[in-house]
């Protein structure tokens, strides 16, 4: 019986990585040959709803308390999820502020970026989503090693993915932070998000090494549940993001 | 030495000035290593004062138990630290009631500060012509003015929050008493980052700090912004942590519409809190990078946009005023029926009334901007939605006059400082509609009339009600009451020169005083006026100094009071003074409405195994 329920935890977790998958790449081509704006917020509101359903449980903050006790571990983890999920909220407006700017300065235009870099660093940041989620999977089913594993694949993700922003696409862009307004949007807009990836990054290896060192139970495990909802979380961020600097609009020079 | 060096805020400081000489050092090395000229001073000083604020926390010690987790050391919850005496209060507590005697500390301080830069600025202006101020630091001291004053009523707020809405619930504390912690402490170094920039050259922005004019200020903005931003952390993290702990830590048998009012007032404020006070800190972020890095955000002739910045920064700073007001008009609903001896009229409209004002306020921002070039099509709709904000504040001053109608009222100290916030917060409101509507806002835009709008709004939403609150709740936190006679000068030193000063201000803004401005026209007369203004002032901080005397004057000579002073149902005061540290020994279990005073034999709430 627990098997049946483990095996079909982490079936629905690849399951959602293929969906978000295929819809990565109905956006690119959509925008490739048909760049309406509205479908592809429709696309990334899609991508967003299945990673803060199925890889952020949000359905978990509105379960009922199983126990009344305000001491126990239970009672604590329930106030805990209503506290990061505040956070999140409260979060979503910097990002939210930004992607207003953007609307404002820029409109149905985009910088001048390299299209595979972004394809890949999306990419890289999409598994990573998926190995965090096999890791919290793997620790709820107390499957150790898997979990260590999964936790230190998302981890190397995040540095790449954190490589490949800072350090390519930043590299080779044929603009700085003071070309004009889509300089500052630009920079800005990766440069916030590059540094929830940093913080992630950290929250990672301290679970990691807290991980190797035994601190995590399939019972008890909050540290990897907080780590994985805010590395989707800042996922969510990307899946907007990038349409929003790569894909809508014409390129402006 | 060894005890002031066992001082949580004396190690903070330390830490900060030397990480801030540390920050400074290591941003000149990184410069000079990768081959550029090592000194610019911008650049570096907004690194120093990062560090600076970062160290003061390590300094302080509230990241420890943090550090510990991320080491995977097991923590201790419930530290009983009040062993430690008058000490706990200088160093990282947990107890929500210590926090919030630092937060309530921290505003009178800050408080103090702003008020001085005032009295000066006011000064100033009795006459015409610069007498003893230059101009650059009259507008350093009337911008700091503002931002101060604002960060002291945040902090004022957040002191009555934490100290009272887990007592109202029957908590035993916060839903995170660490995330507590740092929420006050990094409010110090941030306050001590915004008084910095007095010393880097001050800025002329006034509080607002608009592009283009921020962008190219002298160094002081830096400070400004960085500190402002940093402090808007306290605030997003004390609004996060208060819903929490009402939503999770209260009472079991405390139902919704059982809460006391003062508790749905913390949460409306607090929803606002959390969420648009990132956009003041992100639209102030943006004009940092703009500074530091040329990023053109606000620079139209680089194809950015200065409009945006005030889009951003009033969605914050609108909403922001309810922030203030709605604590305050919620310790006005606790008190008054207390203080008329009668049950609150329409409990269920006034809590909803605050969570309605906290909603409607989102919409509003654009009234600040009809002048500002932006789209005329959205001047209607700003309008309209600003107007509607008077339907649930006018519910509130409904419930107030019903609630006071044929009570038995007695004027006792709280009572009278209620009552000057409901009448001075009735002319704030009163003089709000004609900044709404289009056709006079575009005559008052930027005149003293708003200054006198503005102070009004505040005295009678904040500084009153904040007064009351103390006075009211003094005997809870220190087992001391107030002298009534020291808090009734006071209330007579304040209360009336207050309201002539604010008339004053916005008679003379009808007759074209501009705000903001060091120096005015002498033939326009307003120079009577301006003295007038200034005594009044004097007076109103007069009454500030008396309230400090009455402080220490309770603390040397005041008797013990344990009891229920003022005779209230509220659960705080069913249990002797000062407060225990655990809150309350036994559950707490409500058994009637908060606010049925005058029903006899009727009680809110009794104690797991009480008759």
């Amino acid at each position: 019986m627990a098997h049946t329920s483990k095996s079909k935890a982490f079936r629905l977790g690849l399951l959602v990585f293929i969906a978000l998958v295929v819809l990565t790449v109905v956006e690119f081509f959509l925008a490739v040959y048909l760049n309406v704006w509205l479908l592809l917020v429709i696309v990334a509101l899609c991508k967003a709803g299945l990673v803060i359903y199925y890889y952020m449980h949000v359905y978990r903050l509105f379960q009922a308390d199983t126990t009344l006790d305000r001491n126990s571990y239970a009672y604590k983890l329930a106030t805990n999820r209503l506290g990061l999920w505040l956070f999140l909220v409260s979060d979503s407006f910097v990002f939210g502020g930004l992607m207003v700017a953007r609307i404002n300065l820029l409109g149905l235009t985009h910088p001048h970026l390299e299209q595979t870099v972004g394809l890949i660093v999306t990419s890289v940041l999409l598994v990573s989503s998926f190995f965090m989620n096999r890791a919290e999977t793997a620790i709820a089913h107390g499957k150790r090693n898997q979990f260590v594993a999964s936790t230190a694949i998302t981890l190397i993700l995040g540095i790449a993915f954190l490589v490949g922003v800072i350090g390519v696409e930043w590299r080779i862009a044929p603009f700085g932070p003071a070309d004009g307004a889509h300089g500052a949007v630009f920079y800005s807009m990766t440069g916030f998000h590059a540094f929830h990836v940093f913080t992630g990054i950290i929250f990672l290896a301290i679970v990691l090494r807290n991980g190797l060192r035994g601190c995590y139970s399939s019972e008890r495990h909050w540290g990897v549940e907080a780590c994985a909802v805010y590395w989707h979380f800042v996922d969510v961020v990307w899946i907007f993001y990038y349409p929003a600097l790569y894909l809508i609009g014409t390129v402006i020079e | 030495m060894k005890v002031i060096l066992s001082l949580g805020l004396i190690r903070g400081l330390l830490w900060q000035l030397l990480g801030t000489a540390l920050g400074i050092g290591f941003f000149t090395l990184v410069r000079a290593l990768l081959g550029l000229p090592s000194w610019e001073a911008e650049p570096a000083i907004v690194v120093g004062a990062l560090f600076g604020a970062l160290f003061f926390l390590l300094g302080v010690g509230v990241l420890n138990d943090w550090l510990k987790w991320a080491a995977g050391e097991p923590t201790e919850d419930h530290v009983d630290d009040s062993h430690l005496g008058w000490r706990r209060y200088f160093g990282p507590s947990l107890d929500h009631k210590v926090i919030g005697v630092q937060y309530l500390v921290l505003s009178l301080v800050l408080m103090s500060v702003g008020g001085l830069f005032a009295l000066l600025f006011r000064t100033e202006l009795a006459q015409v012509q610069m007498q003893f101020l230059s101009l650059d630091q009259y507008n350093t001291l009337m911008s700091l003015h503002g931002m101060v004053m604002i960060i002291s009523i945040l902090m004022g707020i957040a002191a009555f929050m934490n100290y009272l809405v887990p007592l109202l619930i029957g908590a035993h504390d916060m839903a995170f008493p660490r995330l507590n912690a740092f929420s006050f402490w990094i409010a110090v170094p941030s306050a001590i980052i915004l008084l910095s920039s007095l010393a880097l050259g001050g800025f002329d922005t006034g509080w607002t700090g608009y592009p283009p004019l921020s962008v190219r200020a002298p160094i002081g903005i830096q400070m400004f912004l960085l500190g402002v931003s940093l402090s808007g952390f306290s605030s997003i993290l004390g609004g996060l942590n208060i819903i929490a702990t009402i939503v999770r830590m209260r009472a079991r048998s405390m139902t919704p519409f059982r809460m006391p009012i003062f508790v749905w007032s913390s949460l409306a404020t607090s929803i606002i809190s959390l969420t648009a006070t990132q956009l003041i800190g992100l639209s102030f972020q943006m004009v940092m990078l703009q500074r530091l890095f040329g990023m053109s955000f606000f620079d139209a002739t680089k194809g950015g946009n200065p409009i945006l910045f005030q889009h951003l920064f009033w969605f914050y700073s609108h909403p922001a005023v309810y922030i203030f007001v709605l604590p305050g008009l919620g310790i006005i609903s606790e008190l008054l029926p207390v203080f008329v001896r009668k049950p609150l009229f329409g409990y269920r409209w006034i809590a909803m009334s605050s969570l309605g004002i906290a909603l409607v306020g989102f919409l509003v921002w654009g009234h600040h901007m009809f002048t500002s070039g932006m789209a005329e099509y959205l001047r209607v709709p700003f309008m309209y939605s600003t107007l509607l904000v008077a339907v649930p504040t006018g519910i509130k001053f409904f419930s107030w006059l019903a609630t006071a109608w044929q009570g038995k009222i007695s004027f006792e100290t709280p009572m009278l400082f209620i009552l000057a916030g409901i009448v001075v917060f009735l002319l704030g409101g009163l003089s709000g509609p004609p900044h709404a509507v289009v056709s006079t806002n575009l005559h008052l835009h930027d005149s003293y009339f708003v200054v006198g709008h503005f102070h009004n709004a505040m005295y009678g939403g904040f500084v009153f009600p904040f007064f009351a609150a103390i006075f009211y709740w003094y005997p809870k936190i220190t087992g001391k009451r107030l002298s009534e006679t020291l808090g009734k000068i006071q209330f007579w030193l304040m209360a009336p020169s207050f309201v002539i000063m604010s008339l004053l201000m916005m008679r003379i803004g009808l007759l074209g005083m501009r705000r903001r401005i060091a120096d005015y026209e002498p033939a326009f007369g307003f120079e009577p006026y301006h003295l007038i203004m200034t005594i009044m002032a004097f007076l109103t901080a007069l009454g500030v100094v008396v309230f400090f005397i009455n402080v220490i004057y309770t603390q040397l000579k005041g008797q013990p009071v344990t009891g229920n002073v003022w005779n209230s149902r509220s659960p705080e005061w069913q249990v002797p003074s000062p407060m225990p540290v655990h809150n309350y020994e036994r559950e707490l279990i409500v058994v009637g409405e908060p606010y049925d005073y005058g029903s006899p034999g009727s009680r809110y709430v009794k104690f797991v195994g009480e008759a």
